[in-house]
């Protein structure tokens, strides 16, 4: 199965080729927004900074290009700063508007654990294909300072001080706050689910 | 613990009465249709009060149990069971077990002769209980005898399992009477279905928590759908969401990995690719890679072994060891590692855990903290530094350090158990998590690290 994914300086690129490659995507990493205009499947990596992130779609015409996949039926997923991405907006360091295709907004943890959350979170009440062969409560990886909280799209929470999104679906848009790419089993079951299913 | 949903029956709707009275009453429909609307699955245990029966003395809601029954649901019926007769009745209709109130705290003899007729596991004795006392006929009186008395002589006939009913917090969503339920802990070995005042996901877990509590009853909090039962299942079987970890620490020296007693006496034990790759067929969680070499040599190689294990696994990794500057811990990071550990060269220089925090994150700072006595230790554990180990911990975590890796050289490679009393104060005296390493050789090692 071809996927597409977007080779983002702000990103864990090299992680996430490994583990799809793992799981039997046929892969092009690519920056040409043609190219992800046109794919079929999108993984679209994310760590650190929510606006370096954004700025850098918007520079390579990056956003244009996802948001023109997405309304012609492209299946695509977020991962970690990737799904803060698909959100309307994040509050990280005043507002910034991210690539709208999920509705809701990404703010700081407000409770009194440390940020960011580092290490192993279950992910409980799954309610998506994406989640497929993946018990409740599983454990996955996460690394994350900002979430989105109780979204209409939510397909898997946890909780961290507060519960928090940590999945969302909307038609065949998909993001995931956690890691898969680190998460062993599960997470390459998803990335499967993710590349064979939907 | 497990999650049990409550419905009241009346005149074949599930229902709720406010304040237990007759005219204020909310439907929420047929009982099929919200064990659909709940999301109800099949095997789960289903707590059902017949309502109508509690009134009038005699079984009446029996058609839609047996009904309920039929969808392979663990049920338990209570509601005015007031003879061997009713209980038949009830057990014939397929409920599993039958919920006996007043019967319970007054009528030993009747007790009795259920326990005679269907066995201790059909049964569960029910109590209210308001300031400390049990409420009998509708909360309406007194019982004769005291809590603590009840307990005694329930745990005397044989019985498991008691559910409790704390009458202020029913239906009342503000939360359930922990301390009643703690209290229970001390006065009886009796398992606890708790019951009343269930109002959220924080509710569930810390009920888990107690120890002693084997179910709880959810009824308003689930009907008016502030709580998903999905989610409050999920949550009773895993109290803790944080789970614990088991991360294997790999020493590299030259390219092989070695193993060692109190940081000394070298034994080869391996490739570190093939020893990472068994790891994490095992199970483990996430991996770390110690090179105790201090060469240049030494440094070159451990790069190469960190791509080739990087590349290999699909769970984090934490590399250490001759870690002297922010270009050292750059150059860990390209090769694959997702963290990096700094000990000797932080010591020298804490401005080290502020700059690599800035560059590269706090999720890739970890204080190694290799521990003598009280003491953080550097050099792999051969040279004293004179500095208390907490207040090293505590300054690192002030500094940016993300994660402590926390090692006991008195306990290292001993299979004496982690040294608890350092891995309580340090994880006592941070936000930041603790990663407890040197001595575990047992399972309960495990167990007694995550837990005390």
């Amino acid at each position: 199965m071809e996927v597409t994914l977007i080779d983002s300086p702000v990103a864990n690129v090299a992680n996430i080729a490994r583990a799809l490659r793992h799981v039997g995507a046929d892969l092009r990493i690519t920056r040409d927004p043609q190219t992800i205009a046109d794919a079929d499947k999108i993984v679209l990596p994310g760590v650190g900074s929510f606006i370096a992130a954004m700025q850098w779609l918007r520079e390579q015409r990056i956003d244009e290009a996802i948001r023109h996949a997405a309304s012609n039926g492209t299946s695509l997923l977020g991962i970690c700063v990737g799904h803060q991405l698909l959100f309307d907006i994040s509050h990280e360091m005043g507002a910034t508007a991210g690539l709208g295709l999920v509705r809701g907004e990404v703010r700081k943890f407000n409770g009194s654990l440390p940020v960011p959350q580092i290490g192993w979170n279950r992910v409980v009440v799954l309610r998506s294909s994406l989640f497929e062969g993946i018990a409740e409560a599983t454990p996955f990886y996460f690394v994350n300072s900002y979430a989105a909280t109780s979204v209409p799209s939510e397909i898997a929470r946890a909780e961290y001080g507060g519960t928090f999104t940590a999945a969302v679906q909307n038609g065949k848009i998909f993001g995931v706050q956690f890691h898969p790419e680190k998460s062993s089993e599960a997470g390459l079951r998803l990335l499967r689910n993710f590349v064979q299913w939907t | 613990m497990d999650v049990i949903p409550s419905i009241d029956l009346l005149q074949g709707n599930a229902v709720r009465l406010t304040r237990g009275e007759f005219r204020m009453i909310t439907k929420y429909g047929s009982p099929e249709e919200v064990l659909d609307a709940l999301e109800v699955e099949e095997g789960a245990r289903l707590h059902v009060v017949d309502l109508e029966g509690a009134r009038s003395g005699r079984p009446v809601e029996t058609e839609i149990v047996r009904k309920l029954a039929k969808r392979n649901l663990r049920l338990q019926v209570g509601g005015g069971i007031r003879s061997i007769r009713d209980a038949r009745t009830w057990l014939d209709c397929g409920a599993q077990r039958i919920v006996i109130g007043t019967a319970a705290a007054e009528s030993p003899n009747f007790l009795l002769q259920l326990i005679d007729s269907f066995g201790v596991d059909r049964i569960i004795p029910a109590v209210d209980v308001r300031d400390g006392t049990v409420r009998v006929d509708g909360w309406q009186r007194n019982a004769s005898a005291s809590l603590p008395a009840i307990l005694g002589r329930l745990q005397s006939l044989g019985l498991k399992e008691i559910l409790v009913t704390d009458i202020a917090s029913d239906g009342a969503l503000g939360g359930p009477s922990f301390s009643l339920y703690r209290e229970l802990r001390a006065i009886t070995t009796l398992r606890v279905i708790a019951s009343g005042g269930v109002a959220s996901v924080g509710d569930i877990v810390s009920l888990a928590r107690l120890g002693n509590v084997s179910g709880c009853v959810i009824g308003k909090a689930l009907l008016d759908k502030r709580l998903s039962l999905t989610e409050a299942m999920a949550r009773a079987r895993t109290p803790n969401s944080i789970p614990e970890r088991v991360i294997p620490c790999l020493d590299v020296r030259n390219g092989r990995v070695v193993k060692g007693t109190n940081f000394g006496n070298m034994r080869d034990s391996g490739d570190p690719v093939e020893c990472a790759d068994r790891y994490e067929k095992e199970g483990a969680d996430e991996l770390v890679i110690l090179d105790v070499s201090a060469t240049d040599e030494g440094r070159r190689t451990a790069l190469e072994i960190v791509r080739r294990v990087a590349e290999s696994i699909f769970i984090p990794l934490t590399v250490g060891g001759g870690v002297r500057s922010v270009d050292d811990f750059r150059a860990l990071l390209r090769a694959g590692a997702d963290r990096v550990a700094i000990n000797t060269a932080a010591v020298a220089n804490p401005q080290l855990i502020a700059d690599c925090a800035r560059e590269f994150g706090v999720q890739a700072v970890v204080l190694s903290c290799d521990v003598k006595g009280r003491e953080a230790m550097v050099r792999s554990g051969k040279e004293s530094t004179g500095i208390d180990a907490v207040d090293w911990c505590r300054r690192a975590e002030a500094l940016g350090a993300g994660e402590i890796l926390l090692t006991s050289v008195d306990r290292d490679g001993t299979n004496a158990g982690f040294d608890l009393e350092l891995l309580r104060s340090v994880s006592g005296s941070v936000k930041i998590g603790v990663i407890a390493s040197g001595g575990a050789g047992r399972l309960e090692d495990f167990r007694d690290a995550i837990e005390r």
